[in-house]
């Protein structure tokens, strides 16, 4: 009975951190628009208790046990893929992992068969992987159990966002990102990293920069705009730049978003030498950051490219807390999702 | 369900009206801008009497009651056939746009095989026949052969055959020099060219329209300056044109940014040869649908005329990333929706045509980057301009020019065609053969894939109840469509 136990434990989760008004209502987690920041606070809160079971000598709970976790990837990604099924395995669900290589998918089978499919065969709980925006918005219309986004083309990455909040909490005074400049520099355009942590930075309350080449930023600034002066209920304003420099003065976190190799063949960037020389975050670039900052990177990182390597290996880096922290953070959201009520979603239309 | 006995009128689709009366109605003649209170009676397809009251007799009759007009011409629609009969055909679609009140329909050569030789106007004929209905099937023949940009189609032949003009919509004419040719050619066979403009390489790729609501849901941004780039080219190779070839003629189909339409506007100013075209959604809809915003482009605007933010506002209740939303050109910024409305009240764009795209559920129920661009968008473009004109934006009478005289006043320039039947002059006048439609202001309509009569259910209007209910649609003497619920005793 050792292991009801710790179900039990787990399941005070579900009362003991529920603050009042902050129950988890959402059937899916496509991205974090339309969560609260008492939700965000709750799972933040979730994802305390699933590092104290990580923490543990056996970090198995029962939590999700007989649950079936899908995990379904039309893009090619290994660490996001055994974040989520470390994360579904130590919360003893039955995980089945489904990758689909993007090429196949024009002759074979169409996304909505294969969700179809996937839901005859059990699944309850799919995390979805896409290389186009929105594709889990129609997952969530078909599929009779919850979505979790695994990412989808450039819009969002939700369970990122909410892991590099955490770990900005933990580095944070008092966990408040208040007032906190965090500096975001890299490919912005195409980064739906970039994307969801716009609506979790700015419902934080900090101090957001998006910094990256003109061509790597192009329509951001008219968001940025829309933005201006509080336009958005429980949103702050957020800033735009190609000036490195001007996004990391005194920042307290610096986080550099990878330059993928096809961004020089559509004449979008001269060179990556060109790139790491203007916009790479170096030990000099640091420097004009907050003495304190950390520095954080979503991983797989180019070195030498959008981060040098004495910076990513240094001491301010906080690159693998972000990967623990994630596995964390996806088994609050995998516990959080299967808790969830579908009568209390009937009119959410997939949001 | 296209073929319904008629309640009051005996015939079925297809056959002659032989009898219809239609008393106390609110008549609208953008032939001779005449409107008000009237009757009209139709007896073996033609118009026996038409009868406008005055004083007492008009009493009470108003404009947001039953309203006759002129049947209506749509210059730019797909039916698909030959190729793509799965998603429409021509009897589908001609049942579609009798359903919409249009009486003419102008198609688009993008079929499989391209309209490219007089053969496959043939075969569109046939189908047109073969549906018995009377609504007149025009087309549109392709500007290069195969549609491929590489060298002109069989124009000539085309003329002979009677095609309206020559398109290769879908994609613009491939280079300036070959657009130059068909310019030449085409006006020298007294036709014109009906260019799609769009700047295709900077469109690569591209999902949404540029700017805010694409930055926020990751969308590839289609540049504003992808279709001002293709309005200027293909002005600037018409005034060339017309030095060598007076007769040369272009028509810009769905022109949807202020920069486009206002290029167009200053080319008619200086005398240019040019027409275009604004259509439905690019009116009423807005990128702001995408995310889930569901209220009308003016519904948009703060009462300073900047867009009101749909996030700050709570405007979105539906779920993001439709996919009937995906259209080419791309729903624009509240903003391109005043201007495309602010064209048709200044008559920079002579018509409203529908570009009435129907796809399939395979083509349609797919990833938004995937998903074929499109709206199935004829049976619901009365209603659209009627929303405007409910709000205040339009008067009754322009929207109805726009879909009449407008369209049809596009194609009285083009001598090539004197001799057609599209050409012929529309109006309530008696002794004119009867073509018609009948919609009732008062009464309205909820679009579901079931009241759609095209196979493409791709429309976003899908659940909205639209204004304007057709009641009848009689197309040249013949009934094209009546209400299945109307009761005419």
């Amino acid at each position: 009975m050792t292991a009801e136990t710790e179900a039990a434990s787990t399941a005070a989760v579900k009362t003991g951190g529920a603050a009042p008004g902050a129950a988890w209502h959402h059937r899916h987690l496509l991205d974090l628009d339309v969560v609260s920041w008492p939700e965000i606070e709750l799972i933040m809160r979730t994802t305390d208790e699933m590092k104290g079971i990580l923490a543990r000598p056996i970090r198995k709970v029962p939590a999700l046990n007989g649950r079936r976790v899908t995990t379904l990837f039309y893009e090619a990604s290994t660490r996001t893929r055994v974040s989520f099924e470390t994360a579904a395995r130590n919360l003893s669900a039955d995980v089945v992992s489904v990758s689909t290589a993007t090429s196949s998918v024009t002759k074979g089978e169409s996304l909505v068969d294969t969700i179809r499919t996937l839901e005859a065969l059990g699944a309850e709980i799919l995390v979805m992987r896409h290389s186009v925006s929105g594709a889990p918005y129609l997952a969530a219309d078909i599929f009779g159990g919850h979505v979790l986004n695994g990412g989808d083309g450039w819009h969002a990455h939700p369970t990122q966002a909410l892991l590099d909040l955490y770990t900005m909490r933990q580095h944070l005074p008092g966990g408040d990102l208040h007032g906190r400049k965090v500096a975001i520099v890299g490919d912005i355009l195409r980064s739906r990293v970039a994307r969801s942590n716009v609506w979790s930075l700015t419902a934080a309350g900090a101090d957001l920069w998006l910094c990256g080449p003109a061509t790597l930023l192009r329509g951001m600034d008219r968001w940025a705009a829309a933005w201006g002066d509080g336009a958005i209920p429980g949103h702050g304003r957020f800033h735009v730049t190609s000036d490195v420099n001007e996004a990391l003065r005194d920042a307290d976190v610096v986080m550099a978003l990878r330059i993928q190799r096809e961004r020089m063949q559509g004449g979008l960037l001269p060179s990556l030498r060109e790139y790491a020389a203007r916009f790479g975050i170096n030990a000099e670039r640091v420097a004009l950051a907050r003495p304190d900052a950390i520095v954080m990177h979503p991983g797989p990182m180019n070195e030498g490219v959008e981060i040098a390597p004495d910076v990513a290996t240094s001491g301010r880096a906080v690159i693998t807390e972000q990967v623990t922290n994630g596995v964390a953070v996806r088994m609050a959201l995998l516990y959080l999702l299967a808790g969830s009520h579908d009568s209390a979603h009937a009119g959410e239309a997939g949001r | 369900m296209s073929a319904q006995p008629a309640a009051g009128l005996g015939p079925k689709v297809g056959q002659k009206v032989e009898r219809f009366e239609l008393e106390k109605a609110w008549l609208v003649d953008p032939v001779s801008g005449r409107e008000g209170p009237g009757e009209i009676v139709v007896i073996d397809g033609v118009f026996e009497s038409v009868v406008w009251l005055e004083g007492e007799e008009a009493a009470g009759v108003t404009d947001a009651g039953v309203v006759v007009a002129p049947g209506f011409f749509d210059l730019h629609a797909h039916f698909r056939e030959p190729g793509f009969e799965d998603a429409e055909t021509v009897a589908t679609g001609t049942a579609a746009a009798a359903h919409g009140g249009y009486t003419s329909v102008a198609l688009m050569p993008n079929t499989e095989p391209a309209l490219d030789e007089p053969g496959v106007l043939e075969r569109i004929r046939s189908a047109a026949r073969a549906s018995g209905s009377p609504v007149e099937v025009l087309a549109y023949g392709a500007v290069s052969a195969g549609r491929a940009g590489e060298q002109l189609s069989a124009m000539g032949e085309l003329a002979d055959a009677g095609v309206l003009g020559y398109s290769d919509d879908g994609a613009p004419v491939r280079t300036a020099k070959l657009l130059r040719s068909a310019l030449l050619y085409a006006g020298m066979l007294g036709l014109p060219v009906v260019e799609h403009a769009e700047d295709s390489e900077l469109t690569a790729g591209a999902e949404a329209a540029e700017g805010y609501v694409a930055s926020v849901l990751g969308l590839a941004g289609w540049p504003e300056a992808a279709e001002v780039n293709a309005v200027s080219r293909d002005l600037a190779v018409l005034a060339d044109a017309i030095h060598d070839e007076p007769r040369a003629r272009l028509h810009l189909t769905h022109v949807s940014t202020a920069a486009g339409l206002d290029l167009v506007r200053r080319a008619k100013a200086a005398g240019l040869p040019v027409t275009c075209d604004v259509t439905p959604h690019h009116l009423a809809l807005t990128d702001e649908w995408l995310a889930g915003a569901r209220r009308w482009s003016w519904e948009a605007l703060g009462a300073d005329g900047k867009p009101r933010d749909p996030w700050a506002a709570g405007a979105l209740v539906a779920a993001p990333y439709n996919t009937a939303l995906r259209v080419n050109p791309p729903l624009r910024p509240p903003t391109d929706a005043a201007a495309c409305l602010a064209a048709l009240l200044d008559g920079t764009a002579d018509a409203v045509a529908t570009d009435h795209a129907p796809h399939t559920i395979v083509d349609k129920e797919v990833e938004f980057g995937r998903a074929s661009n499109g709206i199935s968008g004829i049976e619901t473009a009365l209603g659209v301009l009627l929303a405007l004109v409910d709000a205040g934006k339009l008067p009754l009478a322009r929207a109805i020019a726009a879909l009449t005289v407008g369209p049809a006043s596009v194609v009285a320039g083009w001598p090539g065609l004197a001799a057609t039947p599209a050409a012929r002059s529309r109006g309530l006048v008696e002794g004119a053969t009867a073509d018609l439609v009948v919609f009732d202001r008062g009464d309205s309509w909820l679009v579901t894939e079931e009241t759609l009569r095209s196979k493409g259910k791709n429309s976003p209007l899908l659940g909205r109840e639209l204004p304007g209910r057709v009641l009848l649609t009689i197309a040249g003497g013949r009934l094209a469509y009546e209400d299945p619920e109307a009761d005419r005793t």
